[in-house]
């Protein structure tokens, strides 16, 4: 077959091909086909037929009986785009990362936990000889929980967050994503970047400084137009579909994303202003506090927000309720993050202004919960068979739990006791694995049969995803936020040294089996999305497109 | 196959358990910031000043910018040590020697840097050399105080 023939002016073979198959000789001969002779795309070198061929019947789709194809008639291949951009694509790449990240990130978590009881004896440092000196890569207890930490949060909520936002938008708002190639690519680019970024955070010449912002600044770049390409594809995909009257999910993820997207933007940008270091320091604390309660805690409430209705098939118990959350939300998030600017050069007022913030966070997080828990009513029954209800009921439960432990730790008495122990490490632990990640193993148990066209198999994987996770971090939580209790006792009671860490060693040996249990969770959603993936049983569910007239699954 | 399925969602407004809930939440939280406007911040990492004696030695960190490197509440971030466990001598492995031939005041010796033991850049890691900006004085407070440090 010469290059040419592949230049004739029908339609590709794959196009046509299964209008015609099944079609009788007979039939196909009648139509005049001239492949019937010389092969299915070879249009021009039809011979003399005793019937005159009319020209629309050359120019229109051939047929082709595959059992008289030759192996050089093989129709030429049509490639996949480099970067695919079939619907889900995005949230496909993002989900799949997401749940690798949540088994890297809790593998890390068991050695940070091992570090609190062990520190020196974990910790080591390798000189890697270079060509310019060399690279130290040093292992200890900062480099471990800045490695957790960021894996956490950027590796499996990051993904898991951006990939539900991608996910749910089109089919809320009935329409496929703007430029889902474009998401597609900024999947690819986050994961590169966090991959790069937790390396260098083991090597004190590359990593920034700051908790929650150690990349450096190329990754950090990376990173960045990773999320300004999923701001691009989320707000225009809202642009077109403005006619719709968005979901409240909606409005969670707009605000948590740009939100996100500007807070990153300004912890990339920050070290080139040369702050002094104590307005680094500031800096630091605002940008850990905001990224909880803007980022982590938005995209889980609008997570939540979906699935339950969804799952439970009911509607939403109010749109009032729920809107009446959102702004109360939007605003007491943003002045909460006041709360974290403690120092001498910050006016008190402006801290308790944040901390009064704080301390009202319990009504958006209450009125989610009551409305969400509304909605389910009739259906409680689902709360006793693993799976999306239970995940996503759990999660509320943590949502309240955080809320209020945030708002106690803001009051000026419990502060004072609890700054600077192990309280604050648990209550994030309560909101980045108790209600976040719940919240994304609830949406991952909706989304992957979607996305992966096939269901989840009967292993018993998800008990032990949901009671590992629920368990372990109610476990780990609860110690990391009793030892700080502890801790804060011990010293103002004026406790010699050796005598608080022999105390505190039981409370850090039982957050450090609490990790085990989240380790072992998220192991086990990795493997049950492995099985599925694998060995799971076909199913077919909606995709989004666009302009799409009925509605059913989803 | 299609996929828009909007979410129902009840029109019933705001009920007032919703709207009476809220109401508390911020009239506790108006109060709670109005009759707590006095007082002062303590300086940043100030959460470990109650561990005794602290405070001056806190001065001297912040001013020198310790927390900046090794996090507000001094038990490190990034790549940068804790500054807890002092007491119980050197954690990095480039210290290790310093710790075995100093065991009483290797730390003295490290935040002076001006011992030819510890000068070298590459040893040093960026860890800057304090011993022209503050005194042995300043130097054995701030010692001490990190000694205290669980």
């Amino acid at each position: 077959m010469s290059p040419t023939s592949y230049h004739c002016s029908t339609p590709p073979f794959h196009a046509r091909a299964p209008a015609r198959i099944g079609q009788s000789d007979e039939a196909i001969e009648e139509a005049g086909d001239p492949s019937r002779s010389v092969g299915y795309n070879a249009a021009g070198f039809a011979p003399e037929t005793t019937r005159s061929v009319p020209q629309e019947a050359l120019r229109a789709p051939m047929a082709v009986n595959p059992k008289k194809l030759r192996p050089y008639d093989q129709p030429p291949k049509v490639r996949a785009p480099i970067i695919p951009d079939g619907p889900d694509a995005a949230a496909t790449l993002y989900l799949v990362a997401a749940a690798i990240w949540l088994t890297i990130g809790t593998g890390i978590g068991m050695l940070w936990a091992a570090e609190q009881i062990l520190p020196n004896q974990l910790a080591f440092s390798l000189e890697v000889p270079l060509l310019s000196g060399t690279l130290t890569v040093a292992l200890n207890p900062a480099t471990v929980a800045s490695g957790f930490w960021n894996a956490t949060l950027y590796g499996w909520l990051g993904n898991a967050g951006l990939g539900a936002i991608l996910f749910i938008t089109p089919r809320l708002l009935g329409r496929r994503l703007v430029d889902e190639q474009m998401a597609t690519a900024s999947a690819a680019l986050w994961n590169v970047g966090m991959l790069a970024g937790l390396v260098a955070v083991y090597m004190p010449r590359l990593a920034g400084s700051g908790p929650l912002t150690e990349f450096p600044l190329p990754v950090d770049g990376v990173l960045l137009l990773a999320l300004l390409l999923v701001n691009d594809t989320f707000w225009r995909t809202l642009l077109v579909a403005r006619d719709r009257v968005a979901y409240i999910s909606i409005w969670y993820f707009g605000v948590a994303l740009a939100a996100f997207t500007g807070l990153y933007a300004v912890g990339t940008l920050a070290p080139l202003l040369n702050l002094p270091d104590v307005g680094s320091a500031l800096a630091n604390a605002f940008y850990g506090r905001a990224v909880e309660t803007l980022w982590v805690t938005g995209v889980a409430v609008g997570v939540l927000y979906y699935i339950v209705p969804r799952a439970t098939g009911n509607r939403l118990y109010s749109s009032g309720v729920a809107m009446l959350g959102w702004v109360s939300w939007a605003g007491l998030a943003t002045l909460g993050t006041l709360g974290g600017l403690v120092d001498t050069s910050i006016p008190f007022a402006v801290t308790q202004l944040g901390n009064a913030a704080t301390l009202m966070l319990v009504v958006p997080a209450f009125l989610a919960i009551a409305n969400l828990a509304l909605s389910i009513r009739g259906r409680w029954t689902m709360i006793l068979s693993p799976g999306t209800v239970p995940l996503a009921v759990v999660a509320l439960s943590f949502l309240g739990a955080t809320s209020l432990l945030e708002a106690i730790g803001a009051l000026g008495s419990v502060r004072g006791l609890v700054s600077g122990t192990e309280w604050p490490v648990g209550v994030r632990l309560f909101a980045y694995f108790g209600t976040a990640t719940l919240a994304m193993l609830a949406l991952a148990d909706h989304a992957f049969p979607r996305l992966l066209r096939r269901d989840w198999g009967t292993s018993p994987l998800i008990h032990v995803t949901l009671w590992g996770t629920f368990a372990g971090t109610a476990l780990a939580g609860l110690a990391l936020i009793g030892g700080g209790i502890v801790h804060g006792r011990l010293v103002v009671g004026g406790a010699a040294v050796d005598a608080i860490d022999g105390t505190l060693i039981w409370f850090r040996g039982a957050a450090g089996a609490g990790i085990g249990l989240l380790a072992l969770g998220g192991l086990a959603a990795l493997l049950n999305l492995f099985l599925m993936y694998t060995s799971g049983r076909l199913a077919d569910y909606a995709l989004p497109i666009d302009a799409a007239p009925a509605a059913v699954g989803g | 196959m299609t996929v828009h399925t909007p979410i129902e969602a009840g029109d019933r407004g705001i009920p007032r358990w919703a709207l009476g809930l809220t109401l508390a939440f911020f009239l506790a939280g108006g109060g709670y910031f109005a009759s707590n406007l006095d007082g002062e911040n303590p300086p940043i990492g100030g959460g470990t000043a109650s561990s005794g004696g602290g405070a001056a030695a806190l001065a001297i960190m912040k001013g020198a910018g310790c927390q900046a490197c090794h996090g507000s509440d001094l038990k490190g971030q990034a790549t940068f040590p804790s500054l807890h466990g002092v007491k119980n001598g050197p954690v990095s492995a480039n210290l290790a020697q310093l710790g075995t031939d100093h065991p009483e005041d290797w730390a003295n010796i490290w935040i002076a840097g001006t011992d030819p033991a510890v000068s070298d850049p590459t040893l040093r890691g960026g860890m800057p050399a304090f011993g022209a900006k503050l005194t042995a004085e300043e130097i054995a407070a701030v010692v001490e105080y990190l000694k205290t440090l669980p």
